[in-house]
């Protein structure tokens, strides 16, 4: 809360040679992947990559600054819940067909589990959550599905901690409450609000006994 | 004109859907919004629609956050919406968007002061490291410790502020009577480490115990009344506790139900939200993917685990186990137990006790409850159950252990008040004939007792009562120096059996000692064990690390029963000592930060980190029976026994809740004692319960119907949902049939859809005839695709003035006198004409194909006069009765091959739309409908809301819209051209063509469609909207249309509907156009409107 920064600031010092501060005359600027994918909060996620595509305008990773005040805005944790979960499906949703479909799945539990799984496993556990999630039995999920699962999450439900819905898209964390609708209708540079990202907030919660050392 | 209606449009959706279907409109809107948006700002002047759109404006203005549109989009949306606003709602108005923006100034400073008191929230910052740390299960524990520092600090402002306070400003001071002065023998060791150790000497004789507190029924200037609040304090701190607890688990139990849902998703949950997306680290991120790795790898275990296993052994191991934590437990019960009897005998045989004597209950009680639960997880090991299962055994175990622990403790306790009591009750039942002598005996002992000399008068009775069966039974004052030896060690005793005190002092001890082993343990067994562990390992022959001794687990089971348990004695004992819940604060201080500090320092994170969410009420639940049981043995010793004569608030009295009973009497007006006596009376109280009993049944038996309604709901639900996917499944499958049946189409020929397409090739002036409109799905997937190339195709042949379109045919007077008496005859010869035909003329044969579902009504009707192929032919398609009509039009849209960019998307969208069955017939209404409104009806039925999206969609999608809507027309159409079928031979031979040449001729024609009056025709529209608009229009309605509208509008009853179809073709079909003469009439005129609209929206 205390260094007010605006997130066009951020999205300024992503590439500082590319992006002018004045924004009035609206240039088309783009920050490329690379760039929007080193993010700190961005770049150990596994879905960066997807999370840049779904948000960029061509679907490249390359982001205007609309596209950056989208991302954060929905990863926000104001966000409401219904969009969260929208975006969640198409973030899952790696061949942007409507369908999250088995090729889709695998891509995500590969991506989750940076490969550790084996074939089978992986294919496994395609299955069952094709099983479990898969209303209409066509062998995919629709964003209905998903959203029907999505939405019941237990981590969705317990609204009283602050760790809500942080299992979806809990996000970028802006934590004085990221955007707010007010603040959409002026110039970002003078209204998007946040704090620089603060990722030390939450680190991993396991780590296998013997790995970690006492400090 | 057209984006005004539909944000008017729109707006009635706003109105009528919920929050829910927000999204999926926007993902429309999204598309949509600048148009609509743009000419919104021109609308009419009509106010109420300028109010609605305001309105509208203003909840786009609200949520616009909730729509996923890009930013540039909201923005502008946004900007709009307020210069709308601006414009319509006038200066006037303006002040309400001053209390707005002071509403957004509140709300924001509510915010920031929100985020303000998060920072006093203590240890808010801890917990939250420990949670990033080491998951929310360990989190929970803290939290919970939390939670607990909470209820005592109340609880200790309630005794500090009621009890302990007054008893210090205005009771009498230390020293000033004997209850609160340190007896003389045991003045000079008052200060002793040992006697300060087991709270004797001051501390006995203070505002911690009990036996400190004065019996004087009012205290200071103010009369306050110290025993009555000290009763009321001592139930208060029950009540309080009782309530705080179940309304959290209410609260919890509320939330955990709202969540439980009989789905279970476990492994879309473990893949889909496994990421923490606030995972900023490297570190954390690796290992969040080895805990996510882990979760599935157990998660597949979990499903296969049930089959490989050994039952038999499995079930022994667990017996053995199950026999070994029975014998621990008794082994543990058994062994408190005769500590205390040991310490009690110890007591009575031993002047001088060492501290281990003293100490011996305490620290054997705080033993067993640190060694047990380590030997219960060693032997769960033997179990092999679920993690999960067996954290729930070994909490249920530890939980009655340490209830066996306290109970036993108790138990023994009581057992000595008891035997105390007795002392007492034989001295007391003495007492009334040693007064007398009592006073010569005291008299005459005087000299030689320090202790007589030293108190005054007033003592005399109570001493009295105190002397021992023993000293009772002193004859004679000729021994008195050793009466007065005997008297002295007795009185001294009795004086110290204060048996309130003496509990209190026992659990005071034994919170003290536990506290003190918590300690030893977290350095023993966490901190040394760390250090050793950590820099031993180098030097070591094994890897202290990952082989034997490791680092330390935090194990929430034991830690949480530890604070249920600590929570207990707070419980039990704060009656007797008020002090209590001040001395747990203090610790709970200490162990909150203590623990912490080990936690971050030397433990590793338990191996199976279990979700805290669903296990918090399962520490309530814990904590609420201990509570339950700590108050019974409290208030079992209240209830029963007689306070001690000599010491406490209550001494003197028969019983302690004697000091309501004598408050009501004394100080309350007699009215009120009276009623408090009916209301105690059996009288009241038997039938109380009962009343009580009953509410509780009848409150159950509600929440039973509630859950089964709630159930069946649910499954209403289900079914619905499932009903929809099936009908989408089934278009799936249909679709998937339909490209087979295209593919294998043109190359092939014979097959049962070649021959009736090619029979209707040969017969296109059977159009109106046609009557089977329960098509095979695939049948009309083979229509769709062949349709799909009439619009890029060149041929003028079929194009020519003459459609084959059953709308656009029908209104034609001409060609259709002729088809009746062609149908039969024709559709059969042209049958078998087709087949050698059909190779040849594939060109025309897809034109054909066009109007195909209308053949095969008239096909339909013409089998059973032909008999033979005909029927048969028909047969498998009839037997498919599972789709219904507006499949085609379904398929045909999301199958069009020229678009093959679009479609896919369009597909996504319609199915984000979540029916896209239902979509389609209504904007065929829309479609149908869109005309007489231009044609100047301008008001629109509310019911066609989804029309617009609809159609604006297509518009977006399809900048040649009618390919979009090819659909429709033959939807409806047809269905006017079965109800038109007895109508003798006005609608001539239609020849084939594309729909768009349909209308084009129908535009060629203005004659038909002027000759009949407009007004028909803008009725029209309405009717196939919706049933409800159905009365309306019941007048011109004819059976047939009302049907339609059924069965358009209530895509649900699609069985149903066809039901309606089939019989309605057949029997119709015989019936000449006698019944149906007038109204058919009418329905060509609208059938005319009805294709002129299609004209105008389309082209």
């Amino acid at each position: 809360m205390g260094s007010h920064r605006g997130l066009f600031y951020r999205y300024q010092d992503l590439a500082p040679q590319l992006v002018p501060l004045d924004y009035t005359s609206c240039p088309d600027v783009k920050v490329p992947y690379e760039l929007i994918g080193s993010m700190p909060e961005l770049k150990d996620n596994p879905f960066r990559q997807r999370i840049a595509q779904v948000f960029s305008d061509d679907g490249d990773g390359h982001m205007t600054l609309d596209n950056f005040l989208d991302m954060f805005s929905v990863m926000s944790e104001m966000a409401p819940r219904d969009l969260k979960a929208y975006y969640a499906f198409k973030i899952y949703d790696f061949n942007d067909d409507g369908y999250i479909c088995a090729w889709d799945l695998e891509q995500t539990v590969t991506k989750l589990t940076r490969g550790e799984l084996s074939a089978e496993e992986v294919s496994l556990v395609c299955e069952k959550v094709l099983g479990e999630a898969d209303g209409d039995h066509d062998g995919r999920l629709s964003l209905e599905d998903f959203q029907n699962m999505i939405l019941r999450a237990p981590d969705f439900l317990s609204g009283q901690r602050v760790q809500l819905c942080l299992a979806v898209l809990g996000g970028i964390k802006a934590p004085t409450g990221g955007l707010r609708a007010s603040e959409y209708r002026g110039r970002p540079a003078t209204c998007f609000c946040t704090s620089p990202p603060s990722t030390s907030a939450s680190e991993g919660t396991v780590e296998k006994p013997g790995q970690r050392r006492p400090a | 004109m057209k984006p005004a209606r539909a944000s008017q449009r729109y707006r009635s959706i706003r109105r009528n859907t919920g929050q829910r279907s927000l999204y999926q409109e926007s993902l429309l809107l999204g598309k949509l919004d600048d148009s609509f948006n743009a000419d919104e700002t021109g609308d009419s002047n009509d106010p109420e629609q300028i109010f609605q759109n305001i309105q509208f404006q203003k909840d786009l203005i609200a949520n616009i956050r909730c729509r996923p549109w890009t930013m540039r989009q909201k923005l502008g949306a946004l900007r709009r919406a307020k210069e709308i606003v601006l414009k319509f709602e006038g200066r006037l108005t303006r002040t309400r968007g001053y209390q707005a923006a002071g509403a957004e100034l509140w709300r924001k400073f509510a915010r920031g002061a929100c985020n303000f008191m998060v920072t006093f929230i203590p240890w808010e910052m801890r917990i939250k490291k420990i949670e990033s740390h080491f998951g929310s299960g360990v989190a929970s524990y803290f939290i919970f410790l939390r939670w607990l520092f909470g209820i005592n600090i109340v609880l200790t402002i309630m005794t500090g502020a009621f009890i302990v306070i007054p008893e210090l400003i205005a009771g009498q001071p230390f020293g000033s009577t004997d209850s609160k002065t340190i007896p003389t023998e045991s003045f000079m060791s008052a200060q002793d480490l040992d006697t300060v150790w087991s709270l004797g000497g001051y501390l006995q004789y203070s505002v911690l115990f009990y036996g400190y507190y004065g019996r004087e029924r009012r205290i200071g200037s103010a009369g306050y009344r110290l025993p009555l609040a000290y009763f009321l304090v001592g139930m208060a701190v029950f009540a309080y506790s009782f309530i705080i607890l179940l309304k959290k688990m209410a609260k919890n139990s509320c939330t955990s139900l709202a969540r439980a849902s009989n789905e279970n998703y476990t492994f879309c949950w473990r893949v889909f939200c496994a990421w923490d997306y606030l995972i900023g680290n490297p570190e954390a991120a690796e290992s969040k993917t080895a805990a996510i790795v882990n979760s599935i790898r157990e998660a597949i275990l979990e499903e296969q685990k049930e089959k490989s296993k050994n039952p038999a052994v499995t079930v022994c191991l667990r017996v053995i186990a199950n026999i070994l934590v029975l014998l621990s437990l008794a082994g543990s019960i058994y062994l408190i137990y005769f500590v205390v009897d040991r310490s009690q005998k110890l007591e009575q045989s031993k002047k001088e006790l060492t501290l281990w004597e003293k100490n011996e209950v305490s620290v054997v009680v705080s033993l067993v409850t640190m060694l047990a639960p380590s030997a219960f997880d060693l032997i769960a090991a033997l179990e092999m159950y679920h993690p999960r299962t067996t954290l729930r055994f070994q909490l249920a175990r530890v939980l009655v252990l340490y209830l066996g622990n306290l109970y036993s403790l108790i138990i023994a306790l009581l057992d000595k008040v008891n035997s105390m009591s007795a002392e007492e009750a034989a001295t007391s039942s003495n007492a009334s004939h040693w007064t007398g002598s009592n006073a010569f005996f005291a008299a005459s002992v005087a000299p030689e007792g320090e202790k007589w000399a030293t108190r005054g008068p007033g003592t005399g009775l109570g001493r009295s009562g105190m002397w021992t069966p023993e000293e009772a039974g002193l004859p004679t004052p000729p021994l008195p120096l050793a009466g007065a030896n005997k008297t002295a060690i007795y009185t001294q005793s009795l004086q110290d059996q204060c048996w309130e005190t003496y509990v209190g002092q026992e659990m005071l001890k034994l919170s003290i000692i536990d506290m003190l082993f918590t300690v030893a343990s977290i350095l023993l067994i966490d901190f040394f064990r760390g250090l050793f562990v950590r820099y031993l390992s180098d030097y070591w022959c094994w890897d202290l690390e990952s082989k034997f001794p490791e680092y330390g687990e935090f194990k929430i089971a034991e830690n949480v029963l530890h604070l249920v348990y600590n929570q207990g004695m707070i419980w039990m004992g704060a009656f007797f000592s008020p002090c209590l819940p001040a001395f747990n604060v203090l610790k709970l201080i200490g162990l909150m930060y203590l623990r912490s500090w080990a936690v971050l320092t030397c433990n590793v994170p338990h191996q199976q980190v279990f979700r805290a969410s669903r296990s918090n009420n399962f520490y309530l639940a814990m904590l609420l029976f201990m509570l339950f049981l700590c108050m019974l043995p409290t208030v079992f010793a209240i209830a029963r026994y007689k306070p001690s004569l000599n010491c406490g608030p209550f001494s003197g009295q028969e019983k302690m809740y004697d000091v309501v009973s004598e408050t009501i009497e004394e100080d309350f007006p007699a009215w009120f004692g009276s009623v408090v006596g009916y209301i105690s009376s059996p009288v009241v109280i038997l039938p109380a319960t009962l009343l009580l009993f009953m509410v509780i049944y009848y409150l159950q038996s509600i929440a039973r119907s509630l859950k089964l309604s709630n159930q069946q709901l649910r499954m209403q639900i289900q079914n619905a949902r499932s009903e929809d996917k099936k009908k989408v499944a089934q278009m799936v499958e249909a679709r998937i049939q339909t490209q087979d049946e295209s593919s294998k189409r043109l190359p092939k020929d014979g097959d049962l859809g070649s021959q009736l397409s090619s029979a209707h090739s040969g017969t296109p002036q059977s159009n109106g005839a046609v009557v089977s409109w329960d098509s095979c799905s695939s049948e009309s997937g083979r229509v769709e695709a062949a349709a799909q190339h009439t619009p890029p195709s060149p041929q003028p042949g079929p194009r020519g003035p003459s459609s084959p379109l059953p709308g656009t045919s029908k209104p034609r007077p001409g060609p259709d006198a002729n088809r009746r008496p062609r149908g039969p005859c024709r559709s059969t010869g042209d049958r078998h004409r087709s087949r050698p035909r059909s190779p040849v003329m594939l060109t025309k044969r897809i034109e054909d194909a066009h109007s195909e579902p209308l053949f095969r009504k008239g096909y339909q009707h013409i089998s059973p006069p032909l008999g033979g192929p005909g029927p048969s032919a028909w047969a498998p398609c009839g037997s498919r009765p599972q789709a219904p009509s507006y499949y085609i039009i379904n398929e045909r849209d999301s199958h069009k091959n020229p678009h093959p960019t679009f479609w896919p998307e369009r597909h996504f969208r319609m199915d984000a739309l979540g029916d896209p069955v239902e979509v389609y017939p209504r904007s065929t209404r829309q479609a149908v409908s869109r005309g007489p409104r231009l044609g100047g009806s301008p008001q629109l039925s509310e019911e066609d809301e989804d029309a617009p999206r609809r159609q604006l969609m297509e518009g977006s999608f399809h900048p040649h819209a009618p390919a979009g809507l090819r659909g429709a027309p033959h939807f409806y159409v047809g269905e006017r051209s079965e109800r038109q079928t007895p109508a003798p031979k006005r609608q001539g031979r239609v020849p084939h063509g594309s729909w768009s040449d349909g209308l084009e001729t129908q535009l060629d024609r203005p004659g038909y469609v002027h000759k009949k009056p407009r007004s028909r025709g803008s009725q029209y529209p309405q009717h196939p909207s919706n049933l409800r608009d159905r009365p309306e229009f019941e007048p011109p309605l004819t059976e047939s249309d009302s049907m339609s509208a059924a069965s358009s509008s209530d895509q649900r009853d699609s069985s149903r509907e066809r039901y309606f179809w089939v019989p309605r073709g057949k029997g119709r079909f015989p019936r000449p156009a006698l019944q149906l003469g007038g109204r058919k009439a009418t329905s060509r005129q609208e059938l005319i409107a009805d294709l002129n609209d299609l004209v105008c929206s389309n082209v």
